[in-house]
């Protein structure tokens, strides 16, 4: 049982690196805003968290990072930080509001402003500039619509996910 | 998607425009561009209507910058995603163009009520 559990994590894993290599390919809003991204690594983050546990989805979010650390921006680069942070902050704030009334669009939104947060409270720390955080309101604002596509997203990925788990 | 969720979309769109409003509030035209390169000041621009080209020697090589109209940009770097050229003019004290992968920051000065806050 272990070990087809973490079997399906490491698949969901290499999901999520790949997701977010095709997401850095495809310049959505990046000429708009600087950072902005449509955040798809995210939907496998919300799926282990909602089938799984949040240690679970840590457990991948935190490998994700490294690999793409690996493969795209670097090991340790400035990029690596900023993803590790958002993507942990993002986590934990979104098994905290699971345990809430809000519905998995609400807690994708939450993960989705906290990923934000966390990028630009490294920002602040790494560039030692206060000037950034001006960037907050409008990463605050579009986290919105691409919190609920996100979460409309993983929604009926988890309807799929547990048919098949249930035929297995 | 429940109540609790619009709820929370309306907090978000809330603190979004309390945000917005309280920038623009403490917001005035800068009279002065500073450059930083790794933290350390290498460029001071006064934001006149000149036209006027500048070139830093930022972390992948050069980066030009534009200063027109009382506004500064970057106009050619060497990055990945251009991030920073793209980005426009800004002339606003709270505005700042970050080009991550050539470590430029170019911050605005002028006078502010955030002055005392940001340092």
């Amino acid at each position: 049982m272990e070990i087809q559990k973490y079997t399906r994590l490491t698949l969901f894993i290499a999901l999520s690196v790949v997701l977010n290599l095709v997401e850095s390919v495809i310049p959505f809003f990046s000429g708009f805003i600087p950072g902005l991204k449509l955040g798809l690594a995210n939907i496998v983050i919300l799926l282990v968290l909602y089938v799984y546990s949040m240690k679970d989805a840590l457990y991948v979010s935190v490998v994700r990072v490294i690999l793409v650390g690996i493969i795209r921006t670097g090991l340790f680069s400035m990029a690596f930080f900023f993803s590790l942070v958002g993507g942990i902050l993002s986590v934990l704030t979104m098994g905290i509001a699971k345990k809430t009334k809000l519905s998995i669009i609400g807690v994708s939104v939450i993960g989705s402003i906290f990923h934000s947060i966390g990028q630009i409270l490294v920002a602040i720390f790494i560039l030692n500039s206060f000037n950034i955080v001006y960037y907050l309101p409008l990463l605050i604002l579009f986290s919105i619509p691409t919190g609920i596509v996100v979460g409309f997203i993983t929604k009926s990925l988890i309807k799929y996910y547990n048919r098949y788990l249930e035929n297995d | 998607m429940n109540k609790y969720d619009f709820i929370l979309i309306g907090v978000v769109l809330f603190v979004f425009i309390g945000l917005t409003i309280f920038i623009n509030f403490n917001s005035k035209s800068g009279n002065k561009a500073l450059v930083y390169y790794d933290n350390k000041l290498v460029l001071e621009v006064n934001l006149d209507q000149k036209r006027q080209f500048y070139n830093v020697l930022g972390y992948n090589g050069n980066v030009v910058i534009l200063k027109e109209n009382g506004k500064i940009r970057v106009t050619e770097e060497v990055s990945p995603y251009h991030i920073c050229s793209k980005q426009g003019f800004i002339s606003k004290t709270y505005e700042s163009i970050v080009c991550l992968p050539n470590k430029i920051v170019i911050k605005i000065e002028g006078k502010s009520n955030l002055d005392g806050v940001i340092g």
